[in-house]
């Protein structure tokens, strides 16, 4: 065992640091909220950037653009990106749909599209989720059917993020209505200019545009825009969505958000100290870093396994539940130390680190929701991992 | 023991149930949170008109002579409701008046309070957001018969409604002094509106060389910080009323989501990952009830518990506050949005965990207390 990165991982970090250093503006404290121009405007600049450098998709293959990054790799990067709140990262683009595609898609898909997700051109959204499927994804009700010459979608998705900046959306819709639920199901790619669809913004309870209602109505797709196999596509978008579940964005949040405490905590020599700094201080900020650090480890265990040719999807479960929960503990801790303070939101009048950590609690209420909730990983862990009986 | 509701409780549930539901609708509640002031005023007038700002003044004061239990009751309703109106600040202020103040302080203020004429708002934190009267630094100069007060209070809710603020001073030779001053319009008094999460109008107020007539004083010396500690605590017990009744709506909520959102071709009520989350909503609840009404209780003409009160504050700050994020993993999605109420609650529950002293304030007076 060791615990520590190589001398290649450290040399990777370090330039990814200080690339971060020089795209970020000097006060940026993030997250983006991307229905702002100059916060997506950002956003792009990043991923280009990331994209000339070739760590944009550094774990694809070298034939699509990657350079083969181990997953390890992969979770560095991702662990820096998050731990800077930066944007620019793709993850439906680069971590969902491309290693999709790769293993579902056509010849003339993977042409078409893998390109423009390595160069960072074309912005892609995850169409899953419907007003009736969240948990049970299963039970879409979103058509599409197949009328010779083209797909023609009508129906509702929901929760769906950056649809209101996306270029194309992959999406599950039903294509057999009486199959088994989870056997009549495809996936599809659509350009998000097609005539017939409407995105409807959904404010969150931060009071940030993330995501949306995306509105089919008699919306034609090319039949090339199938990938796997007509009534298949259950099977290539879970796949996607073990790809998805991860919780070192999580861990690495609440990395810079306790060290964002301990700081501020340190510092306030004001005159009337808002933080009454007592040993009980010290203790809690040292039990939350126990939680974050073994939250990281958890994720980096899943990398460590999928770099070995497993497929830890117990342990992936497990990181996602321990990191959500370390990021609010540390995050409620953060408005106990502001006490009074931590009810101000951003924009405020004599707020205390501008509102923020009321701002990102209310924004990460999601995390344990998102996904697959957490109720449904520990299902995930109990039934996978432990094997436990269903009945 | 009797855990039941007296008959006068009964009939002040029933006609606030029915007020709030035809007069504070959730609409009513968003525009008030997004700064419509006439809304305020107009939800207060009948507030006044119901006799509720009077309902614990003494009857020689005009008021209705009823008791804390009695507010408290009201107090659950209108936390259930979430209507943004200053009872809590009106009536603990007239109470603590009632409890310190001199026959000329009572019979100059809470016939006001009690018909409205005036609006009465504690002011008590500072810079450093401690609840320890202890901590004071607001400064009062005595000039013949007057204080002039300079000094900032922070996190005064309703001060743009409010006509007095029930403040704390310390006087030149380190003495407390805890004094009703007027701030409705007065140009040595600085009103800035922070944008607080509870909803209400919650702002600082900065007195500038402010002269307020002796005669307003209420209490000095220990006296002072008695009436400040019985302040807080009256403010704690209130606040946990409401936060009851947060509690309340929000498992009532929940339970009617959950029983009807299906998801695997069931409620998703009748999963068990759910029903424990609920039954431990439920429960929370219940135990934050009940030290309510005990820490209630124990407030009378002679005095009050401390303990009591202390108790039913930390329970009501930690226990509603997990409800409310609970609710929320139970909702999903749809509960995240800022279209669902569910955050109103969620942001008041936040707002008035450290309202009056958190969780670890009262831990250290409820430690004190038991002698440590």
């Amino acid at each position: 065992m060791r615990f520590d990165f190589t001398a290649e991982e450290k040399e990777f970090k370090n330039q990814l640091s200080s690339f971060l250093d020089d795209e970020l503006p000097v006060d940026w404290h993030g997250p983006a909220d991307e229905s702002r121009d100059d916060h997506w405007n950002l956003n792009q600049k990043i991923k280009k950037g990331l994209a000339k450098r070739g760590w944009l998709v550094m774990s694809w293959s070298k034939e699509y653009g990657g350079a083969n990054a181990s997953p390890m790799m992969n979770t560095i990067f991702a662990e820096e990106m998050a731990y800077r709140r930066a944007p620019g990262h793709d993850r439906f683009g680069t971590r969902m749909l491309g290693p999709t595609l790769m293993r579902f898609g056509t010849q003339e898909q993977r042409k078409k599209y893998l390109g423009s997700i390595a160069s960072g051109k074309t912005q892609w959204c995850q169409g899953y989720s419907e007003p009736n499927a969240g948990s049970d994804l299963a039970s879409i009700q979103t058509q599409a059917v197949d009328t010779g010459d083209h797909f023609l979608i009508n129906g509702t998705k929901i929760w769906t993020s950056l649809a209101h900046r996306a270029d194309m959306m992959f999406m599950l819709a039903r294509t057999d209505p009486s199959a088994d639920p989870h056997k009549g199901i495809s996936l599809l790619l659509v350009d998000m200019k097609s005539p017939g669809i409407d995105v409807l913004p959904i404010i969150n309870m931060a009071g940030i545009h993330s995501f949306n209602q995306v509105v089919f109505d008699q919306v034609k797709i090319p039949k090339e825009n199938l990938v796997g196999s007509l009534n298949d596509g259950w099977r290539a978008g879970i796949t996607v969505l073990n790809f998805e579940r991860s919780g070192i964005d999580y861990a690495a949040w609440a990395r810079a958000a306790l060290n964002e405490l301990i700081d501020y905590t340190k510092h306030d020599d004001s005159e009337t100290k808002i933080i009454q700094s007592c040993p009980s201080t010290g203790q809690r900020l040292a039990e939350l870093d126990v939680e974050v650090e073994a939250a990281r480890l958890m994720c980096y265990d899943v990398s460590y396994r999928q770099g070995k040719g497993e497929v830890p999807s117990s342990e992936a479960s497990m990181s996602k539940v321990v990191a959500t929960e370390a990021y609010i503990k540390v995050l409620d801790y953060g408005l106990e130390l502001l006490g009074m303070y931590g009810v101000l939101e951003p924009g405020s009048n004599q707020a205390e680190l501008q509102g923020r950590f009321f701002k990102l609690r209310m924004f990460y209420t999601s995390g344990p929701i998102l996904a697959g909730t957490n109720e449904i990983q520990k299902n995930i862990i109990a039934q996978r991992g432990l094997k436990l009986p269903r009945k | 023991m009797n855990f039941g509701l007296t008959e006068t409780q009964e009939m002040i549930r029933g006609s606030a149930r029915e007020f709030l539901l035809e007069n504070s609708s959730p609409e009513t509640i968003r525009s008030i949170g997004d700064g419509d002031q006439d809304a305020i005023s107009t939800l207060w007038q009948a507030f006044v008109d119901l006799g509720w700002p009077a309902l614990i003044i003494a009857e020689e004061y005009g008021g209705t002579g009823l008791g804390f239990t009695d507010l408290a009751v009201l107090l659950e309703e209108i936390g259930a409701n979430l209507a943004p109106t200053p009872l809590v600040e009106s009536s603990i202020s007239s109470w603590v008046i009632g409890r310190y103040g001199s026959k000329y302080i009572k019979s100059e203020f809470l016939p006001k309070v009690a018909s409205g004429e005036i609006l009465i708002t504690p002011a008590l934190v500072e810079r450093d957001a401690s609840w320890d009267p202890k901590t004071t630094k607001a400064a009062a100069i005595k000039s013949n018969s007057n204080l002039i007060i300079s000094g900032e209070k922070r996190f005064v809710s309703f001060a743009e409604n409010a006509t007095h603020a029930l403040t704390l001073v310390r006087m030149q030779h380190g003495d407390l002094a805890m004094v009703v001053a007027p701030i409705w319009k007065m140009p040595e008094v600085e009103q800035t509106r922070l944008k607080h999460a509870s909803g209400v109008p919650v702002s600082s107020i900065k007195f500038n060389e402010f002269e307020v007539s002796d005669l307003n004083v209420i209490a000095i010396n220990d006296q002072a910080i008695q009436a400040a500690y019985e302040l807080i605590s009256a403010g704690s017990v209130a606040r946990s009323a409401q936060l009851v009744g947060i509690g309340r709506k929000v498992v009532d909520t929940t339970v009617e989501y959950t029983t009807n959102r299906e998801q695997f071709g069931r409620p998703v009520a009748s999963f068990q990952a759910i029903q424990h989350h609920l039954a431990e909503m439920a429960i929370a609840t219940k135990q934050t009830r009940h030290l309510t009404y005990a820490a209630a209780c124990s407030f009378s003409s002679d005095g009050y518990s401390p303990e009591a009160a202390a108790r039913a504050k930390i329970a009501a700050s930690d226990k509603i506050a997990k409800v409310c994020w609970t609710a929320h993993q139970c909702h999903g999605a749809i509960g995240f949005t800022w279209e669902h109420d569910l955050h109103l609650y969620t942001r008041r529950a936040l707002a008035w965990k450290t309202d009056y002293g958190d969780p670890v304030f009262h831990q250290s007076l409820l430690a004190n207390l038991m002698g440590f």
